[in-house]
Formats: structure tokens, C-alpha cells, sequence
């Protein structure tokens, strides 16, 4: 992010964030941060206010009480369409295959770039390298809804990706996705984090998130109920059932083994497991 | 006695070339759960608009092959599908999550004490009780998930075709349809579930149809999610992923019970 | 109102209109929309008065540079109140309560149903709409600016509302199926409104007066 003050590596702060639908409570005082490159799934219920949580983020609504900022940007003070095109925040909410509407693959995913008012190398330049991440290039010429669904949600996940922004807001980006099409997502993601792009991401899909992100915020009722590493949460089942989580396979797996370590990601356990294995003293 | 036959079955839809489903024979019981894997665009979600009489009498397109269908009772109510999309299959028309759940038996013509027990019912298995006041347009995606399930299994359907029932549910939630879906075979229900879950189908699935291209590719046992092919397809358990990922020998297991067992061996030799 | 029979609100819809078409302008013009109207703004300001007033108010202007003032004041009540008699149906008639109606009175489900989804079409149409609209503007299009980038913007929201609404169109009519909406059934009503006998007697009123109405002037 620009700016020399402090706050440069935060992509984002909740402070003391309050929202209501009508007399119907949704948040209260929620307060986290995002420094940038951070990777952080968002948990809990049906309707323990995650969305409300995605749409305050982007600016589509604004905090009763207490403030957002994006890199340094009150969202009470601008628009989410200022946002988007400042490079602030990109986002990608449910049911997002919606919103496609141009006529090949490659133009709607321009959409944004071109919006933000990008010189038109810049464009093509970010739309191959968002189509690219997730392998969409043998598509940039098909129209979207001739695609099946699963595709939609990956084309829109590409228009958000081709903001390059500092901040990567997802709804549920795995649902309904198979697990070769979750994995492309989850290689996107740590490429994008990697590059210093820090993520907020929505997801039931405790085994996606085991494998993509590394801390986890879980909300109850509107309040943030725990903030701290995905890998410890993940691997306590009595944690995890009151906020109506579950254990994923590969945590369960650790436990019931007792691994060292106790890893959450499939290829730490298949490491660990081969490690122990290994250790016996062949028959 | 309930039973899906589907006999050598392909399957066009209107205005394609090739076929989304190529030579399909399946077959489900009574108390039975089976269950169709695959990769997206298998022809999973096809094959049940197939077994429920919608593919290709209201999608169109055309049918090769033979699909049998007896219920209990007659008529194609008995037949109940629910469909990936539930924000498409709630009917719009109910200011109620009840009278949405009512809207199906209501359709069907059933005296209305009849739909009232089978309403209360369908709402109390789905753990939606208390949203029975609720205006449907004011549901999370989870809460209407299982208030289209209540509604199609209000309907008393004896085969159950289930398209990513618990896609929109939270993982809790995925569980709580994964045991009642198991429930519902118990007392006698046929089901034919499509579902990217594939952790859950140990649990819960009799037999497993692994679907590719339109293709039968293989079909058994929940053990087969644990088959070297289908974890090569990236269609097995995360358990039996890991076993294989480790180098460690076959058979891998499916489950974590499964494995507990398996890695005594290991170990003690 | 809301609670009146659905018929008898379909019936003072159709019956303001017809009126204010035959009755001699422009007082019958001005008793019909004033009557419409202040149905309208019965539904609240924002649902009914000012969509009729706003809708209504082109034709006025339209009106008023083709014609002198008496034709634009005579025809500008009728059509006056024929959208202040749309817009206060559309609010004030429940589609579920006109489908229960409508079985009730024993036509069929599938029929009732279609008649009734043209009326809750708008809301389902307002709510993919305003998804759109945001997601639209958190890929950075902006709701401001000239003419060309207003013609943009309403390009990138109404095709993807067209685009996904017809793709929907399929998949609803294989929704209903499912929900067992099948011809040749006879739908079990749950709740049918309760109609009076003094509704009736309005509602036959409404049609005599505006067949008299009619015989009068063609008289």
C-alpha cells in the first residue's frame, strides 16, 4: 500500500464495529486487523454475521458504530466503488456468476481494471495474469453462460483477482466447486498472499481453509468469539463443535494417530505420517 | 417395493452433440443410499433430473435406454428431487417458512390435516422448527437449504434424489442432513445422492457411483473411495489421501476409524 | 384494505380505470384518481403514492405539449388513475392470498400460479437487481459521471439482470415440478381468504355501476 505512516502494511481494521438490519442486531464491537499478506478465514453459523462482516469490509454498508479502514480509507468517507478502484479491496460475494454480463470470459474480467482506468496494456496485462492463476486462459474467449456454473463462480473469483488489490474479501469461494477446481482457488489464494495480498475469507469448508489460510476469526451471535491460529483451532474438536464446526478429516486424522505436531494440511500429515512410519524398524 | 432402475441409459440435452450421459445402468433400493461421485460436469446432477422424470420430459432433449420406477402408491410425487439451487426451487409464493414447506403437499391435493402433520414433521427432522413463522425471503443460504429439503421431504417422496443437499450448510449442519439423510433410507426410503462431500459417504452411502464424463467408470462399496483410481482422480477420502500421499501400502483407509485400525498394523510389525 | 378478498381488490383496480375512461371529464376523471390515489398513498409514501406520481407525471408532460389544457387535464386523471390503481394493487394484493383465492374458486394451480408470479416478479427482480448493483460497484463501477460512463453503467447492470433472469427462467420452471405444481391436480387450499357477503355485493356493485356507466354514455 502507498503511505508512509504506520499503517502501511495493515490492509484493513475493524475497530469496535457495530451493524443492524432495522431493529434486527447483526454485529457488535467486532474489532480485528489484516496486516498485508495475511491469510484469515472467517467462521461460524448460518447467521452469525460473517456476510454482514464482507459487505461493511467493501463499503456496501456502513458501521453504525465504530470504523473499518482500508489502508488508511474510513469506509464511512467513500464509496465501495472508490474502494474497489483505489486497489483497496477486492471482493466476491455468493452467487457471483450473477454479475457477468460481457460477452467473452476476458472482457468481464477486465471489467474492473477498466473501470479503475488503467492504460490498456496494464489491463491485458492483469486479466492474463488473474486468468492465468486460475487457469482460465483455454476459456477467455467463451462467453461466460456458456459455462457451467463452477467455471461463473471461477470467471468472477478472475474479475476480482484482476483488481490486484490489497485486500481479497471471498464469500465462500469453494462451494460448490469439485476438489480439482477448490485446489486452483487455494493455489491462487497463496500465490496472491504470497505477493503481499491479505485475505478475508468466508468459508464452511474447514479442509479449504485448512489448506489456504493460517488464522482464523470465528463469530458467534455477532461477536468475534476467537482470533488465533487456523492450525490450533482446526485440531480441537471440543472448540470447534459449540460454534458449530466441525474436526476436518486430516485434523481428526492427526488426533486419532496422535501425530506430532498435529497438522492440519494434507501434505504436513502425509509428511508427518511417512516420518513415523519410516521411524519403525523395518519388519 | 421401491426401486430405481436405470437400464443402459444416455442422455442428450436439447441442441447438443454428444451425449451428457453415456450407457448408464444403476440401480437403487429401498433403504438404500447411493451415491454418485464425480468431477464438475460428470453428469451426476443429469442422471438425477433422469431418475426424477424431469430429463427429458420438462428439459427436453432425448432419452436412449430404459428408466423403471415402482414406488409405494402411485404417481411421480412419490418421486422427490432436491435440486443444487434452492434460491430457484422455493416457490415465491409463501410469506411463510410453513406455508412454504406446504407448498408441495398442498400442490399434491392432500386433505389439509395431512399436510399439516407431514409440514410439522418435515420441519422438526430439519431442525427448523423455530423458522416456521420466518418470511422464506429473509433466510441465510443454509436456512433455505433445509427448508427445501423439509419442503420435498414433506411430500413423503419414496425415492429421495438429493443434488448437493448440504452445500449451503454450515458444517454442523452438513452433518445433521448427512445423519437424517441415513435416517430416511433406514425407514425405507430409496436415496441417490450427488455430492462433492466425499468424506461424508463412508458414514452414510450403501454403495458409491464414481461418474466420469457421463460414464459409469466404477461403482461398490464406500471402500472405493479409498481405491488408488479414485484418489488418483482426486475422488477419494482426505484420510485415504494422506495414507497414499505418506507412501504408505495399500489397501488405504476410508476412514479415520479405518485408519486407527490400518496404522496398529503398521506399527506393529 | 390488504385484508379485503384478493378479488375485490382486483376488482376496484379494474373498475377505477374503466370509470374514469367513461365518466365525463374531467370530474369523473378527478373523483377516480383522487380515489386511486389516495389508495396509493394508503400503501405508504414510498410504496404507493410516490412511484404513482412519479410514473404518472411524463404522461402529463407528454400530454400537455401535444394537446391544449382541458384534453391534457381529461386524459392526464384517466391515466392518472389507471397507474395509481396498478401501483396500489401491485402493493396491496399477496400473491399467496390471490393463488389461494384463485383454487379456492376452483381454478387451477398452474393457472393461479403464473397469474400470481407476474405480480411477485418485481420484488424477486428489485432484490437480483440490488445484488447486482453492489457487486457491480465492488468491481469498481461507479453510480456518477457523464453521460457515456451513465449509459456504461447501466449497460454493466441491466445486462447480467437480463442475462441471469432469462437463465433462471428454465431452471424455475423445473423448480415447480419439483414442488409438485403439476397440471390435472386440484391444489389443497390452506388458508383461503375469507370473503363476506358484503364483498360480493361490492364487487357485483362495482361491475353494474361501471356497465351502467358504460350504457350511459354510449346512450
Amino acid at each position: 500500500m502507498e503511505g508512509s505512516d504506520g499503517t502501511l502494511t495493515t490492509a484493513l481494521r475493524l475497530d469496535g464495529v457495530s451493524f443492524a438490519y432495522g431493529a434486527l442486531p447483526a454485529l457488535s464491537g467486532v474489532s480485528f486487523a489484516l496486516a498485508a499478506g495475511e491469510r484469515v478465514a472467517l467462521l461460524g453459523r448460518n447467521g452469525a454475521g460473517k456476510s454482514t462482516v464482507a459487505r461493511l469490509v467493501t463499503g456496501l454498508l456502513r458501521p453504525a458504530a465504530g470504523t473499518v479502514s482500508l489502508g488508511g480509507w474510513d469506509t464511512r468517507d467513500r464509496t465501495p466503488d472508490a474502494l474497489a478502484r483505489s486497489g483497496r479491496v477486492g471482493s466476491v460475494f455468493q452467487h457471483a456468476d450473477e454479475q457477468l454480463f460481457a460477452r467473452t470470459l476476458e472482457d468481464d474480467v477486465s471489467f474492473g481494471p477498466r473501470a479503475a482506468g488503467l492504460p490498456e496494456r496494464d489491463v491485458r496485462r492483469r486479466v492474463a495474469a488473474a486468468l492465468a492463476a486460475l487457469e482460465l486462459e483455454p476459456l477467455a474467449r467463451e462467453h461466460p453462460y456458456d459455462l457451467p456454473p463452477a467455471l461463473r463462480k471461477l470467471a468472477a473469483l478472475a474479475g476480482a483477482l484482476a483488481l490486484e488489490p490489497a485486500l481479497l474479501v471471498l464469500d465462500e469461494p469453494t462451494a460448490a466447486l469439485d476438489r480439482a477446481l477448490s485446489a486452483r482457488v487455494t493455489r491462487a489464494l497463496l500465490e496472491r498472499a504470497a505477493g503481499g495480498v491479505a485475505l478475508l475469507v468466508i468459508t464452511h469448508d474447514l479442509t479449504f481453509a485448512a489448506e489456504a489460510l493460517e488464522r482464523g476469526l470465528v463469530l458467534d451471535r455477532g461477536r468475534l468469539a476467537c482470533d488465533e491460529p487456523l492450525a490450533a483451532l482446526l485440531g480441537s474438536a471440543a472448540r470447534l463443535e459449540p460454534l458449530g464446526l466441525a474436526l476436518p478429516p486430516v485434523a481428526a486424522l492427526s488426533a486419532a494417530l496422535d501425530l506430532p505436531g498435529r497438522p492440519v494440511r494434507a501434505a504436513d500429515a502425509a509428511r508427518a505420517l511417512a516420518r513415523v512410519a519410516g521411524g519403525r524398524p523395518a519388519p | 417395493m421401491t426401486r430405481l432402475a436405470l437400464e443402459r441409459v444416455s442422455f442428450w440435452y436439447p441442441a447438443t452433440d454428444g451425449p451428457t450421459l453415456r450407457d448408464v445402468s444403476l440401480e437403487v433400493a429401498a433403504g438404500e443410499v447411493v451415491a454418485l461421485v464425480g468431477s464438475g460436469g460428470a453428469g451426476a446432477s443429469t442422471l438425477l433430473l433422469v431418475a426424477g422424470d424431469l430429463a427429458p420430459r420438462v428439459v427436453g432433449g432425448k432419452l436412449e435406454g430404459r428408466v423403471h420406477f415402482e414406488g409405494r402408491g402411485k404417481g411421480k410425487e412419490r418421486r422427490g428431487i432436491v435440486l443444487p439451487t434452492p434460491w430457484t426451487q422455493v416457490s415465491g409464493m409463501a410469506f411463510t417458512v410453513w406455508d412454504e414447506v406446504a407448498f408441495g403437499p398442498a400442490n399434491l391435493g392432500w386433505p389439509r390435516d395431512e399436510i399439516a402433520r407431514h409440514v410439522d414433521r418435515a420441519l422438526e427432522r430439519l431442525g427448523s422448527a423455530e423458522l416456521r413463522a420466518r418470511d422464506p425471503a429473509t433466510l441465510s443460504g443454509g436456512e433455505l437449504q433445509r427448508v427445501i429439503i423439509a419442503g420435498i421431504l414433506a411430500m413423503d417422496p419414496a425415492l429421495l434424489l438429493l443434488d448437493e443437499p448440504a452445500a449451503e450448510l454450515d458444517p454442523a449442519g452438513a452433518r445433521d442432513v448427512w445423519r437424517l439423510v441415513r435416517a430416511l433410507a433406514n425407514e425405507g426410503r430409496a436415496v441417490l445422492v450427488a455430492t462433492s462431500d466425499l468424506d461424508a459417504l463412508p458414514e452414510l452411502a450403501d454403495r458409491v457411483v464414481w461418474l466420469e464424463r457421463g460414464r459409469v467408470m466404477d461403482a461398490g462399496p464406500p471402500s472405493l473411495l479409498a481405491s488408488e483410481a479414485l484418489c488418483a482422480a482426486q475422488l477419494g477420502t482426505r484420510v485415504a489421501g494422506v495414507w497414499r500421499a505418506a507412501g504408505l501400502s495399500t489397501p488405504y483407509p476410508a476412514t479415520v476409524a479405518d485408519a486407527v485400525r490400518r496404522w496398529k498394523e503398521v506399527m506393529g510389525r | 384494505m390488504t385484508r379485503r378478498h384478493p378479488f375485490t381488490l382486483l376488482t376496484i383496480a379494474g373498475a377505477l380505470p374503466a370509470l374514469a375512461w367513461t365518466l365525463p371529464a374531467p370530474v369523473g376523471g378527478a373523483v377516480t384518481a383522487a380515489t386511486a390515489l389516495t389508495l396509493a398513498a394508503s400503501r405508504g409514501l414510498h410504496r404507493g403514492l410516490w412511484p404513482a406520481v412519479l410514473t404518472a407525471a411524463p404522461f402529463w408532460l407528454f400530454l400537455f405539449i401535444l394537446h391544449d389544457v382541458p384534453t391534457t387535464v381529461a386524459i392526464g386523471l384517466r391515466i392518472t388513475t389507471m397507474v395509481a390503481s396498478f401501483v396500489w394493487v401491485a402493493a396491496a394484493l399477496e400473491p399467496a392470498r390471490l393463488v389461494e383465492a384463485m383454487v379456492a374458486a376452483g381454478w387451477s394451480a398452474s393457472v393461479a400460479y403464473v397469474f400470481a408470479a407476474t405480480l411477485s416478479a418485481v420484488p424477486l427482480l428489485k432484490a437480483r437487481a440490488r445484488r447486482i448493483v453492489d457487486a457491480q460497484r465492488c468491481r469498481g463501477l461507479a453510480a456518477s459521471g457523464g453521460v457515456t460512463a451513465r449509459l456504461r453503467a447501466l449497460r454493466a447492470l441491466a445486462l447480467p439482470l437480463i442475462l441471469s433472469a432469462l437463465h433462471e427462467v428454465d431452471e424455475r420452471s423445473l423448480a415447480l415440478e419439483t414442488r409438485g405444481l403439476v397440471p390435472g391436480v386440484r391444489r389443497t387450499p390452506l388458508a383461503p381468504p375469507h370473503d363476506s357477503a358484503a364483498e360480493r355485493v361490492l364487487r357485483w356493485g362495482l361491475v353494474a355501476l361501471c356497465v351502467a356507466a358504460l350504457t350511459w354514455r354510449v346512450a
